[in-house]
């Protein structure tokens, strides 16, 4: 059960082991189900979402200070569970924190970075995505037609491996610059396609 | 020329080996810093693809190694120390470290490897670690270039350096050379006149022209002394003449008296013969002279002959006064006679007294012995302009019977008489006599005369 924390092993984060420990004993103490723990996929599509943020540029307008913290927000249903949270926790990019948020509906969103959408919204997508245009933020999603409906970045599954396709039109429109460092032949989408 | 190939080689030699020494020295850091290079490019072309898994993409940009040939292997190791791309991409697992070590590049075995971190923001987490492994083939490479190429600057430098010296040599030994030549042909040949060529206006034109000096030096003394030599043999040769003709004049003369010793006394020894008492006085009285005749000869000839050998003493002496004594001393042939002598001052001469009044009862001698016949004998004694102020020319004239200017060359000779004997007395040696003297003192003598108008003896004595 603890195989899969070891994913970074020669990071400072050896108290991961402990805290997810402590929770997963906290909530049996509270008699609480424990909390689905994500299957490696998300895990690795969490890793993914902390990358991005030293592979995108924000313009100075996204932060009010050099030291405000980048935020990473999750819009729907959850699927990380606390590992996201403790993949982040402590973290910097340069001076920034970062921190997590999460949100149930579109309209809570005020600060944030990069928002991964989750399945669950896929049906309001269009109207999320709209929502949110011009905001510089970068937006995830593993919907299949999350791109084709105007998001940034799409986790697509191919052999088993999580690969990127980016929407690099939608992600200008929100003043972003995305390093060319993942924007490899392969990755690119056009809009409208997928 | 070995010179100038020895110095050239080894100055090439020094500086190739500096060069070539700074380069094995620097090498090291060279090649570090190309392999350092290389990794950091590499490593952040891949940040993306570590971070974001993509197995493909990271062995893609692994695979631009190939361009710098002389990478070996090269892997990334993903966050767990896992080899995640390879290249070749075809590299065993044999071929890189089973996990990434510290950072940084190592010489081993002939290779130079390393590892460099993937990292994307300074400071963050590295997503992974990039290995490089290198041959040393460049270092060998550019170390071989540079070795041949040395060898090559060091060829084509002898090879110029040979032909510079060749042209040098023609400037420098060639002249050289010939020098030495010129000298060993004057010395083989004793030949003097021969000059060097001069080539420039360098040292050694210098050298040629001290060397021409010297032969012209060589060459004027060769002919100076070969000038003395001839002089001398001229005045051996005169020497040894006269002394012939002093020998044989000796001998002529002296057997005309003793001609008449010999015969008046075999007739007054022979008993056959009948001479009258008065004749044999006669006879007697005829011997006598002739012997007295044979003192004076004798004493003269020796006269002439110690002259050659007596020192020359040079003293200041009174001309003037010195012909005074003599023309006092001479008063038996003045007897009964009317002699007029004009005595002008002469100035004062340099020279030896004893010679001089030599020369002076000669020349003063024969002037009264050959106006004999006149009624009146003028005798002028005087001095007249020479060519040069310093050298006054002295005269003796007389207005005696005087000779023929044909017979003027025998007039100094030894024994030379231009008169009979009857007719004036005399040995013949006094007027030799007189020109040794002079010439002894660096004079010359010389006459004038006409036959029956009197004779004028000119000399001079340089001081």
């Amino acid at each position: 059960m603890i195989g899969w924390m070891c994913h970074r092993e020669n990071s400072p984060r050896r108290p991961i082991r402990w805290l997810v420990g402590l929770t997963l004993l906290v909530s049996l103490a509270q008699g609480a189900p424990p909390p689905p723990t994500p299957s490696a996929e998300y895990q690795l599509k969490a890793v993914f979402l902390y990358n991005f943020a030293q592979f995108v540029e924000w313009p100075a307008r996204a932060f009010l200070e050099p030291t405000a913290p980048l935020i990473i927000g999750v819009l729907g249903e959850d699927p990380f569970g606390p590992y996201l949270d403790e993949l982040v926790n402590g973290e910097k990019i340069g001076d920034r924190p970062l921190i997590v948020h999460r949100y149930k509906r579109a309209e809570e969103i005020a600060d944030c970075h990069i928002l991964f959408i989750c399945r669950s919204e896929t049906r309001d997508l269009a109207k999320i995505i709209e929502r949110l245009k011009g905001r510089s933020l970068l937006t995830v999603g593993d919907a299949d037609t999350f791109t084709r409906q105007g998001g940034m970045v799409r986790f697509a599954m191919e052999n088993g491996k999580v690969r990127l396709r980016i929407n690099v039109e939608a992600a200008k429109e929100g003043e972003l610059t995305i390093s060319s460092k993942i924007l490899r032949p392969g990755t690119i989408v056009a809009p409208g396609k997928n | 020329m070995t010179m100038i190939l020895v110095t050239s080689g080894v100055v090439l030699l020094i500086t190739c080996a500096i060069f070539i020494g700074y380069e094995l020295l620097t090498f090291r850091q060279a090649a570090l810093r190309q392999i350092a290079t290389l990794s950091e490019i590499i490593a952040a072309q891949s940040t993306g693809a570590v971070a974001f898994e993509n197995q493909r993409d990271a062995t893609e940009i692994l695979s631009t190694l190939k361009a710098e040939q002389h990478i070996v292997t090269a892997c990334i190791y993903d966050g767990k120390g896992k080899v995640f791309a390879r290249y070749p991409a075809d590299a065993k697992d044999e071929s890189f470290p089973a996990a990434p070590l510290p950072d940084g590049y190592r010489f081993e075995d002939g290779h130079l490897a390393g590892f460099a971190p993937v990292i994307q923001i300074k400071g963050s987490e590295r997503f992974g670690t990039l290995y490089i492994r290198s041959d040393m083939e460049a270092i060998y490479e550019r170390l071989r270039l540079y070795g041949s190429l040395a060898a090559l600057v060091i060829v084509l430098a002898s090879v110029v350096a040979y032909s510079l010296s060749r042209i040098f040599q023609r400037q420098i030994s060639d002249p050289i050379l010939e020098l030495s030549e010129t000298a060993k042909a004057v010395s083989v040949r004793r030949d003097y006149s021969v000059r060097a060529n001069k080539h420039g206006e360098d040292e050694l034109g210098v050298l040629t022209d001290a060397f021409n000096h010297m032969l012209a030096e060589i060459q004027e003394q060769n002919q100076e002394l070969e000038r003395r030599v001839s002089e001398r043999t001229a005045e051996l040769e005169a020497a040894n003449s006269e002394l012939e003709a002093f020998g044989s004049s000796a001998a002529h003369d002296l057997r005309t008296p003793l001609r008449a010793i010999t015969g008046f006394t075999e007739v007054l020894l022979d008993p056959r013969s009948r001479i009258p008492p008065s004749e044999v006085q006669r006879y007697i009285r005829m011997i006598r002279e002739g012997s007295v005749q044979m003192g004076q000869l004798i004493n003269d000839l020796l006269a002439f002959s110690r002259l050659g050998r007596q020192a020359l003493t040079r003293h200041a002496v009174d001309l003037t006064q010195l012909c005074r004594e003599v023309y006092q001393g001479l008063e038996h042939e003045r007897k009964g006679r009317t002699v007029e002598l004009d005595l002008q001052t002469l100035p004062l001469a340099n020279g030896d007294p004893a010679l001089l009044r030599v020369v002076l009862v000669n020349l003063i001698s024969n002037a009264l012995k050959y106006t004999r016949p006149r009624a009146v004998a003028v005798i002028e004694i005087g001095t007249t302009a020479g060519k040069d102020e310093d050298s006054p020319v002295y005269f003796v004239r007389d207005n005696g019977v005087g000779f023929d200017m044909d017979d003027a060359d025998k007039l100094f000779g030894v024994f030379q008489r231009l008169h009979h004997a009857d007719e004036y007395e005399g040995t013949g040696v006094g007027l030799a006599t007189v020109r040794r003297i002079i010439n002894r003192h660096g004079g010359q003598i010389w006459a004038e005369a006409k036959p029956d108008a009197g004779a004028t003896l000119f000399f001079t004595l340089p001081s």
